[in-house]
């Protein structure tokens, strides 16, 4: 066990063996692969985020037990795919990584909202009993790299401060275990990763030809427990809450605590992670899970659009509606869901826990998306198994509840 | 993705030497959205991919593939002036290009206080935009509600 000289806030040693979690009424889950989780406000009090999920991570220098950091409030996201901190909060050096070309490799990772920029460093990642040895991770916003590439500025604004970001880093743990994949290890522009030469204004695009090079998913490195992930949270009341507890387990049929069981398996495509959802006897087959999202997003323009400025994409019904949809995966496997819609501008200004939260998913894609956000994950157990990974009851990529 | 409307008329355009110039000039004021169907060329060199030009009822889808993969079609009224750009695959494609002039909307609105990373919207009166997705899943979709041709249906933006 490495002994990272932390402040264990929010880590995995805090009352995870004791009680039960009130609402689902099942019990708490303790060992050396359990993390706690917990969706509250994030680091930034001037903007409180809604239905963010958060965790504590412990980095080190790769070979080192000394040269280490724990980091708390980092997002914990299933739609996306690797460890990426905000340079700001980092207190340790971390060796860089090289592209094939020799340069430093760096990276542009795209938001619906802006960007974040930085190079790409190796290191030792923690979660509670969990260790992870040499993980390409991103560094956002490292000032030793200000020449962001022309496309890169060019999807929006830059993201690379704890406040334009909302969190001291984001841990993407769905599906994939690189956060490019393929792509990346053939085509130039790629858009994600390029070479910055030593003292060169400009970085140029790069290819990563080795998988194992680009940005990956911690879990997925774990010597044991690297298959996939379990994510538990208890139920919260139709209006809201001001913060909610949960834990994160990793691996599926590895542990005593992490066994697979009754649940449907929905496997999803290997190039999105997605399934299908049908509502109201539309398919809709560009859908998925996703905790980075925090609120519901589909479009049905049957229910009244907020009108206050900044949330128009939002539902406000005058009464909190009761739906139903059907999630099947690629399988054929399909179960029922009924979820509720509330008034989104009323949850957001009290609660920073707001299980009826939710919107439209406009564009192009509006017509093919259900985005399943955090409130699909309160009050139940969900897996996310990686792709390729294997448990007693399937191969990933997969979700199970 | 236009998969079900009839094709009137499909074409291929050439870039010209001129075209090339433009493109590699610092000012790109001039292209996409709002601008001349001349600047979806202009687009496409920045984009480093190739157009293909399908014609619907009222108006005309250049869509332009890149490297990554990524889909990016800009929708050109029988006037000549793209009115909609619409996106989606692994990468978001370099939007300061395709909104031109409307770039700095979505900048002011990506900076304001809205909902996480995964979603944007602008919903004003000379330009409506929609963003959002996952990692390896973008989409987005930016229109100017002023210049859609009458008959055309916002849900064929796409």
């Amino acid at each position: 066990m490495l002994s990272c000289g932390g402040d264990g806030s929010g880590g995995g040693s805090t009352g995870l063996s004791s009680g039960s979690s009130g609402s689902s009424g099942s019990s708490v889950p303790s060992g050396s692969n359990v993390v706690s989780v917990v969706v509250n406000g994030g680091p930034t009090s001037t903007s409180p985020d809604v239905n963010t999920m958060f965790t504590t991570v412990t980095i080190c220098a790769p070979g080192s037990t000394t040269n280490c950091q724990t980091i708390d409030n980092i997002q914990v996201d299933t739609g996306s795919y690797g460890l990426r901190i905000l340079a700001p909060v980092l207190t340790i050096s971390l060796p860089l990584q090289m592209a094939s070309d020799g340069g430093t490799l760096a990276e542009c990772t795209a938001f619906a909202d802006g960007y974040s920029w930085g190079p790409v460093a190796s290191a030792n990642v923690q979660v509670s009993g969990e260790s992870a040895s040499s993980v390409p991770v991103q560094v956002i916003g490292s000032a030793n790299f200000p020449n962001v590439p022309a496309d890169c500025q060019s999807v929006g604004p830059a993201e690379d401060t704890v406040a334009s970001f909302g969190a001291n880093g984001i841990i993407g743990i769905g599906v994939f275990a690189q956060d490019c994949g393929a792509g990346c290890t053939t085509v130039v522009d790629n858009q994600v990763y390029y070479s910055c030469a030593s003292g060169s204004v400009q970085c140029e695009p790069t290819t990563v030809p080795s998988l194992a090079s680009q940005v990956t998913n911690p879990i997925s490195l774990f010597p044991t427990d690297n298959n996939g992930v379990i994510i538990q949270l208890p139920s919260v009341a139709a209006d809201g809450a001001a913060t909610l507890s949960g834990s994160m387990i990793f691996g599926v049929d590895t542990e005593t605590n992490n066994a697979s069981g009754s649940q449907t398996i929905l496997t999803v495509d290997s190039t999105f992670g997605e399934f299908t959802t049908i509502f109201n006897g539309q398919m809709l087959p560009m859908s998925f899970l996703d905790t980075g999202s925090n609120g519901l997003y589909w479009g049905d323009s049957s229910i009244t659009a907020c009108t206050e400025s900044g949330f128009t994409n939002f539902y406000c019904p005058t009464s909190t509606l009761n739906l139903s949809a059907t999630l099947q995966g690629q399988n054929g496997t399909s179960v029922n869901e009924s979820f509720s819609v509330g008034d989104a501008e009323t949850l957001n200004g009290n609660f920073t826990v707001a299980p009826t939260l939710a919107g439209t998913f406009g564009g192009p894609n509006a017509a093919t998306t259900f985005d399943w956000g955090l409130p699909f994950y309160f009050g139940r157990t969900v897996y996310t198994v990686i792709q390729g990974g294997t448990t007693k009851v399937g191969t990933g990529p997969y979700v199970a509840f | 993705m236009p998969t079900s409307k009839s094709i009137a008329n499909v074409k291929k355009c050439l870039l010209t030497g001129a075209v090339l110039a433009a493109a590699l000039s610092p000012c790109i004021a001039d292209a996409g959205l709002g601008q001349a169907e001349t600047s979806v060329q202009t687009d496409a060199v920045r984009l480093k991919g190739s157009i293909k030009a399908t014609q619907y009822t009222g108006y005309q889808v250049q869509e332009i593939q890149m490297p990554s993969g990524t889909l990016v079609r800009e929708f050109v009224a029988t006037n000549g002036t793209v009115f909609a750009v619409a996106w989606n695959g692994p990468t978001v494609p370099n939007l300061r290009q395709t909104l031109g002039q409307y770039f700095d909307n979505f900048v002011a609105a990506a900076q304001a206080k809205h909902a996480g990373h995964h979603h944007l919207q602008i919903q004003q009166s000379d330009l409506v935009l929609q963003a959002g997705g996952h990692m390896r899943a973008f989409s987005g979709r930016a229109y100017l509600p002023q210049a859609v041709p009458a008959g055309v249906s916002i849900a064929d933006l796409r």
